[in-house]
């Protein structure tokens, strides 16, 4: 017999509350390991859909056009894409053009921003061009092919193949007009995308500026998110010769995803540090009756020599085991939860017909978990600390006691 | 030669605003290897001195020296650690953990003595047989006869081999048989191994055996008388 064998055993001293006091503390580590695996799934989910339509993981623009959007602001963007494109872990560059410009049938006009892209590129990352079938896709770079939202086609009540014309300002600031046909259309479900898409090629886009070659943005997608940090310190290094050009992370390109996931998350962390408060609660009710019960056993321990140290030490590793059995069935648990979510999946299709927007951005009916073994063994770590936070309390109460009070209890 | 001295020792226990004497200026002086009953009726003062015999208390007024230990200058941290070298403790009602083994139970003290586990079970093993509870090491508390529990206390009191057993009331729960049994064992080990044995009771069979009977009344000594065989 060790000290150990001894915790084991009068942790089973009252097997139902012991199974019960378990299984608490094991289904909060599994819900909060599944809820947070859960959680960076979707938001994972989230960023991806994000930076593939916005600004990619890193966005390189001209210094200022962030803040002020200020179509004067581009730069000759097409030789970077290819040095960019040589950095490993780079998967694709996007160039870009963004201009507010006015869009006009015979029978009605709109305000819009026309996106000039690399169709090509795009097709391969934009999810609103992935959807498209060849006929409908943007021919070349410079086509008269436009891709359009179908509320904006609505709008403009013009049909897929019909022409329309779409002016902007020139670089010397006089108006500029350019004839389009409708390739194709969007239908992504959120307002402000069908409402006010336009899409064409970047050459094209760029004849309405009158500014070959030019971008306001080039969207950096990554092959492996994780390495967004180092990716961006080798490109901001290969900026280094143009001072007037700045790298800047998804984070910052794309503000309101970015600080709609931050808010959500912040109410997650909320839920569940909530759900281990009443989880440590009921540890301590637990721990607290098991020690009261057992006032008379700490006399007799004492008088037979043991110092309070000792029988605190005791038990600390009474919670210390059950935190580890906890910590280790909540995570078996924990990990198959995340197992279905990651694999099944939850389906709010049938709950939520219309499209799912958040911060933003559509994200797909199908919530995925994603696994994070560092966050879910940090949860796990976190309750068994949190066991023993709960054990302080009696095992002070118990230490204090001398033998002859403790004796005399009944 | 002197093991235990208790000089002009008194305990008052407070209830409230009330205070209740338990022992008046008593003064005794305990030899290796004597075989004592503190004897006396119920509220006499008996487990009172048992308990400032054994460490578990301080005296109001007087001093208690055990070896070379004065009670009122000890930390607890020194007292806890003079009960584990050299004081074992056999209760009325046995107070085994009830979740370890019979073995488990007998080798708490040597566990808390930091005491290899293999020595532990030799020591114990060769105790249970001395005692006559071999092939009982398996069985938890709840599983034995009042007889065979307090064997086993013996056992863990014997386990870590002290100077001095001290057994509050030992034979109360035990029926007379078994008493007899009991108090013919403590004998022997007191004689074989020369360990000093101080009882506390109010039962005549066990006063009958002791060498020595003190008796308290409320408190005070009412008679020291040392029997000669």
């Amino acid at each position: 017999m060790d000290y150990l064998h001894l915790a084991w055993k009068n942790l089973w001293r009252n097997r139902r509350r012991t199974i019960i006091t378990l299984t608490a503390i094991a289904f909060s580590i599994m819900l909060v390991q599944a809820l947070h695996n859960l959680s960076a799934g979707v938001y994972a989910g989230m960023v991806d859909s994000g930076v593939r339509a916005g600004s990619g993981h890193i966005a390189i623009y001209q210094q200022h056009y962030l803040e002020s959007r200020d179509e004067a602001l581009y730069f000759k963007g097409h030789n970077l894409v290819t040095e960019i494109e040589t950095i490993d872990g780079v998967k694709q560059v996007l160039p870009r053009l963004y201009i507010p410009a006015l869009a006009q049938s015979s029978r009605e006009s709109r305000g819009v921003v026309l996106i000039g892209v690399d169709p090509q590129r795009e097709r391969q990352i934009n999810p609103f061009l992935k959807t498209l079938s060849e006929e409908s896709m943007i021919r070349s770079a410079d086509s008269r092919d436009a891709v359009i939202g179908s509320r904006l086609l609505d709008e403009l009540q013009i049909k897929q193949g019909q022409k329309f014309v779409i002016t902007a300002q020139y670089h010397d600031g006089t108006l500029h007009s350019e004839l389009l046909y409708v390739r194709g259309v969007v239908s992504s479900g959120m307002k402000n995308i069908d409402g006010s898409l336009i899409m064409v090629g970047h050459e094209r886009a760029a004849l309405l500026i009158g500014s070959s070659g030019s971008v306001h943005e080039l969207a950096v997608m990554l092959s492996d998110p994780g390495r967004e940090e180092s990716i961006h310190r080798r490109i901001t290094t290969l900026l280094g010769t143009h001072p007037d050009i700045e790298a800047v992370s998804w984070e910052r390109a794309m503000p309101n995803l970015a600080n709609a996931i931050k808010l959500d998350y912040a109410s997650q962390k909320f839920i569940f540090l909530i759900i281990l408060l009443i989880v440590t609660i009921g540890v301590i009710n637990t721990l607290l009756m098991s020690v009261m019960e057992r006032m008379r056993e700490f006399g007799v321990i004492l008088a037979l020599g043991s110092k309070p140290m000792t029988l605190r030490g005791m038990i600390m590793l009474e919670a210390l085991t059950l935190g580890l059995l906890a910590a280790t069935v909540g995570s078996l648990l924990g990990s198959l939860a995340t197992w279905y979510l990651v694999s099944v999946g939850i389906d709010l299709a049938a709950l939520v017909p219309e499209t799912l927007e958040f911060g933003g951005v559509v994200f797909d009916p199908v919530m995925r978990a994603s696994w994070n073994p560092g966050w879910m063994l940090q949860i796990a770590l976190y309750v068994v600390g949190l066991t023993l936070l709960a054990a302080l309390y009696p095992a002070i109460k118990a230490g204090r006691i001398t033998p002859v009070e403790g004796m005399r209890h009944h | 030669m002197s093991l235990i001295k208790l000089k002009n020792v008194s305990k008052i226990y407070r209830l409230g605003s009330q205070k209740i004497p338990a022992l008046t200026d008593l003064s005794l002086v305990f030899d290796v290897g004597e075989f004592v009953v503190l004897a006396g009726p119920s509220g006499s003062g008996k487990t009172t001195a048992l308990n400032l015999i054994g460490c578990l208390d301080r005296p109001t007024a007087g001093q208690v020296i055990i070896g070379d230990l004065d009670l009122q200058s000890a930390s607890s941290r020194q007292l806890a650690d003079f009960r584990l070298q050299h004081i074992g403790f056999i209760f009325q009602s046995y107070n085994l953990i009830p979740v370890l083994t019979a073995a488990e139970n007998a080798e708490f003290t040597l566990m808390l003595q930091k005491v290899p586990k293999q020595i532990r079970r030799q020591r114990v093993s060769k105790l249970f047989a001395e005692l006559g509870i071999d092939g009982l090491e398996g069985r938890r508390p709840a599983d034995l006869s009042g007889g065979q529990q307090q064997r086993v206390a013996i056992a863990r009191a014997m386990a870590a081999e002290p100077h001095v057993i001290l057994a509050d009331e030992p034979t109360a729960n035990l029926d007379s048989h078994t008493a007899e049994e009991l108090l013919e064992l403590m004998r022997r080990l007191n004689r074989e191994k020369g360990t000093t044995f101080i009882f506390s009771s109010h039962d005549d069979r066990v006063i009958s055996q002791a060498r020595r009977v003190i008796r308290l009344e409320d408190g005070h000594l009412a008679a020291d008388i040392t029997i000669t065989a």
